[in-house]
């Protein structure tokens, strides 16, 4: 892609973007949300038009109008919201448009099963073994599904891959399992552009990097002479010091106390303190139980036996609103469907909950409000283009998360648990909320920290529980945890 | 250097303007008006807007609720069978004596005022308890009231006889039919609900986000079961009005109105999805389907037409705004 141009309205998104893809690499593609690489991703995949430039395949022009003119190029994206029909086959998900027809007069109206079934299992044994193409997509984990996405987009004869995030819902040993496969399409020449906001990842399957920042090319360097530092300056433009701030402080009494803590076939016997100005991580594979305790101490899927005290007093949690009662708040996994309702603006989703304190007889006060907002707005650093009264959904991830906390905050909360809270937040971001967090500790909050990246958790956490089948299996404190002992803990490695 | 300014003030314009689906249907609403004073000279006069606000009152009364049941997150289709079985229910208490000489009216709507109560609140215990899909619940009480007004009627129209009770759907204060005023009253009140108060952003909050908003504390279900109680209170309203204005309780009532009502809300930018829509908008629907209806029958088109304009207007208003949101949304990127 040369000199590539792009602009909405009056807002120049891409200013001459140069990107080179060679046969059989990885390339990452790296910048903070809003510097242009969905842009450019869409404009290769033909979902956008480009304003300027031009896209060379093997060194001829071509012209890409549609994502259809994308797809006989043999250029596939492979998104974050994987795209398929749950209830279909595997076979009718990858062949899908393309299935085999029976041969004789009626051929065309009838598909070939056992063909399409042939077929994709050809396909699908050079990534992986455990598929059947009889299988609905929907009763496969994510992580194969995106290997039936993978599988998709073979089946077309791709030659270039643009994978978006791919491993933002994927279990440690999933992606190990991608990674695998990324290294089998490279030797069978397919390029692939990879983009991941975890530069851990991108150390381990990328040979090159490009970075976008402001629709601009701000670096493109082979992955071998760059520091991981180097490519975050990079990235935000400037320094980043640390991305973990400095720890200050000991923890204080116990604010949280979890005994016996059970739900039937999810988890069992889950007993653990948190003391206040005390962030004890969770760790485990997915599926393990951790983000299933911490919505049942919140309430909004409540543990059948165990007893929990909030600050010594022992107390009965059946739904949110009791957990909301007794102090707890829950910064949930899925921002978009469980944390902030995009309909509505970056003030109401603040207040959100907490109405009463703004209202008075049920009606509202709006400098109240507005006092409120703009008080968390200023001490959590909110970015917004316009004014707090624009929709929350125009915010970056990371800001939208900023006001998910910021409700707890304003509700009074004394225990506040935090489910992967810098999902898809780009790395600016990322350490705002870190600093925000850690200042919340040193108030004397007790968190409790569910995260799948194990480098947040071991930067963040005084303690890490790691489960396995709904069982704590191990208790690493700050100076034994690293990502090796957490990984063999959580596989089962480890007995105790 | 002038000329980004103007242009980003001019897109600020354009992006407030677009932000307002009322706007527009106020737009469409005086180009019909201004229409069809032009092709009929008994068009623009205040009795005919009278006539107009009395002929939509009772869909008005029920659009109110139902724009809050839809902004929710949900929908009601048993309001129609609702009217019909307050109608019977009043029609026929009203003849009977009542014991301890109790005087036969007041117990009469009272009574029906409970039935509308009590549909809305199975309908709000299917939905938010037992967790069916509120069309398919509605639906169900849609069929089982239309049933229980057959059943407790005979399948007959019972008259009112009392004189008191005619007010009510034929009455006048200042000039002005009384259910006209009483239709708007209940626009202006749950207007001022909707926007400035807990109750009315909880809904918005829960029909743009129901899990979000479980998340956040609000007690969802207890607000969409208010909700339906609601709607089937405003349903059992709009059942007195009938029955007061025809003198009497027919099982057969209404039938199909709850497509009329819904069509005023979605024309009034309600979005069937939930978390959008405002009163002020289903009033505009209202009164451009009322209106319509009135200048075509000026106009002497056969009813089977009139039918026919009012789904066209329908899928016009929505199709334009899908496309303004589109248009809004390519400009945002």
């Amino acid at each position: 892609m040369r000199g590539i141009r792009k602009r909405f309205s009056s807002v120049e998104v891409l200013k001459g973007v140069d990107l080179t893809l060679h046969e059989g690499e990885v390339l990452a593609l790296l910048g903070e949300n809003g510097a242009g690489k969905s842009t450019l991703m869409k404009i290769l995949s033909g979902d956008y038009s480009r304003d300027g430039g031009e896209i060379l395949l093997s060194g001829t022009p071509v012209q890409i109008n549609s994502p259809r003119d994308a797809e006989n190029a043999g250029i596939r994206v492979i998104y974050q919201e994987l795209n398929y029909a749950p209830d279909l086959s595997v076979a009718e998900n990858v062949l899908m448009g393309h299935l085999p027809r029976r041969p004789g007069p009626l051929g065309s109206l009838l598909v070939d099963w056992q063909e399409s079934y042939r077929r994709t299992g050809e396909i699908l044994a050079t990534l992986t073994k455990e598929i059947d193409p009889r299988d609905p997509v929907g009763s496969l984990s994510v992580g194969k599904q995106q290997l039936v996405e993978i599988a998709k987009a073979l089946s077309g004869n791709a030659r270039i891959l643009v994978m978006d995030e791919p491993t933002a819902a994927l279990a440690s040993r999933e992606v190990q399992m991608l990674f695998e496969t990324i290294t089998s399409l490279r030797a069978r020449g397919v390029g692939i552009i990879y983009i991941s906001h975890r530069l851990d990842e991108v150390e381990e399957v990328a040979q090159r990097v490009t970075v976008l920042r402001d629709g601009t090319v701000a670096g493109d360097v082979p992955l071998a002479q760059v520091t991981r530092r180097e490519i975050v300056r990079m990235m935000v433009g400037r320094e980043v010091e640390t991305l973990y701030p400095a720890r200050q402080g000991v923890p204080g009494e116990p604010i949280l106390e979890v005994s016996g803590l059970t739900r039937a076939g999810v988890f069992e016997d889950v007993s653990f303190t948190v003391r206040a100005g005390e962030i004890v991580g969770l760790y485990g594979l997915l599926g393990a139980g951790q983000t299933e305790v911490v919505n049942a101490l919140f309430g909004a899927n409540p543990a059948h036996q165990g007893q929990i005290k909030v600050m010594g007093k022992p107390v009965s949690i059946r739904s949110p609103r009791d957990g909301k009662r007794c102090g707890i708040g829950l910064v949930p996994e899925d921002r978009k469907r469980e944390g902030v309702v995009l309909s509505m603006s970056v003030a109401d989703n603040l207040t959100l909950g907490n109405w009463q304190a703004v209202s008075s007889g049920g009606v509202f006060q709006p400098t109240r409000e507005r006092e409120r907002t703009d008080y968390w707005v200023k001490r959590l650093a909110v970015r917004f283009s316009r004014s707090p009264d624009q929709e929350i959904g125009t915010l970056s991830g990371g800001n939208q998360q900023k006001i998910v906390i910021a409700r707890w905050l304003e509700a009074g909360t004394r225990v506040l648990l935090l489910s992967e809270p810098t999902r898809g937040v780009d790395v600016g971001a990322r350490a705002d909320i870190y600093a925000v967090i850690e200042e919340l500790r040193e108030q004397g909050l007790g968190l409790v920290l569910v995260s799948s990246d194990m480098e947040e958790l071991l930067g963040l956490s005084d303690r890490t529980l790691v489960f396995s089948r709904g069982r704590i299996v191990q208790e690493l404190d700050r100076a034994a945890a690293s990502q090796e002992a957490l990984l063999a803990a959580a596989s089962g490695e480890v007995t105790l | 250097m002038t000329e980004p300014v103007t242009q980003a003030a001019r897109q600020n314009i354009w992006s407030r303007i677009n932000g307002q689906t009322w706007l527009g249907l106020l737009g469409v609403y005086i180009a019909l008006i201004i229409t069809l004073s032009l092709k009929s000279p008994y068009f623009l006069s205040v009795n005919n807007f009278l006539n107009i606000g009395v002929a939509v009152s009772i869909i008005g009364i029920i659009a109110v609720t139902m724009t809050m049941v839809i902004v929710s997150g949900g929908i009601d289709l048993s309001v129609a069978s609702v009217v019909a079985l307050t109608g019977t229910v009043v029609a026929q208490l009203s003849n009977r004596d009542m014991p301890f000489g109790l005087p036969a009216m007041p117990v009469a709507v009272t009574s029906a005022l409970a039935v509308g109560l009590l549909a809305g609140a199975f309908n709000g215990v299917a939905v938010t308890r037992i967790g069916i899909n509120p069309l398919i619940a509605t639906l169900g009480t849609l069929s089982i009231a239309r049933g229980l007004a057959f059943v407790s009627s005979g399948g007959l129209t019972q008259t009112i006889s009392s004189d008191a009770f005619g007010f009510l759907g034929r009455g006048f204060l200042l000039g002005i039919p009384f259910p006209v005023i009483f239709m708007l009253l209940l626009f202006a009140l749950t207007a001022a609900i909707m926007q400035k108060t807990v109750f009315g952003r909880s809904l918005y909050a829960i029909g743009g986000n129901a899990q979000a908003s479980r998340l956040a504390g609000l007690p969802v279900s207890r607000l969409v079961m208010a909700v339906y109680i609601l709607s089937g209170f405003s349903a059992a309203l709009g059942g007195l009005f009938l029955a007061s204005q025809f003198s009497s309780g027919a099982p057969a009532a209404a039938a199909g109105i709850e497509l009329s009502v819904i069509a005023a809300v979605i024309l009034g930018g309600t979005s069937l999805s939930g978390g959008k829509g405002t009163i002020g908008g289903t009033l505009l629907g209202v009164l451009i389907l009322g209106t319509l209806n009135n200048g075509l029958t000026l106009l002497s088109v056969s009813s089977y037409y009139q039918e026919v304009a009012r789904g066209a207007v329908l899928l016009l208003a929505v199709g334009l705004d899908q496309l303004r949101l589109r248009l809004a949304a390519r400009a945002r990127g």
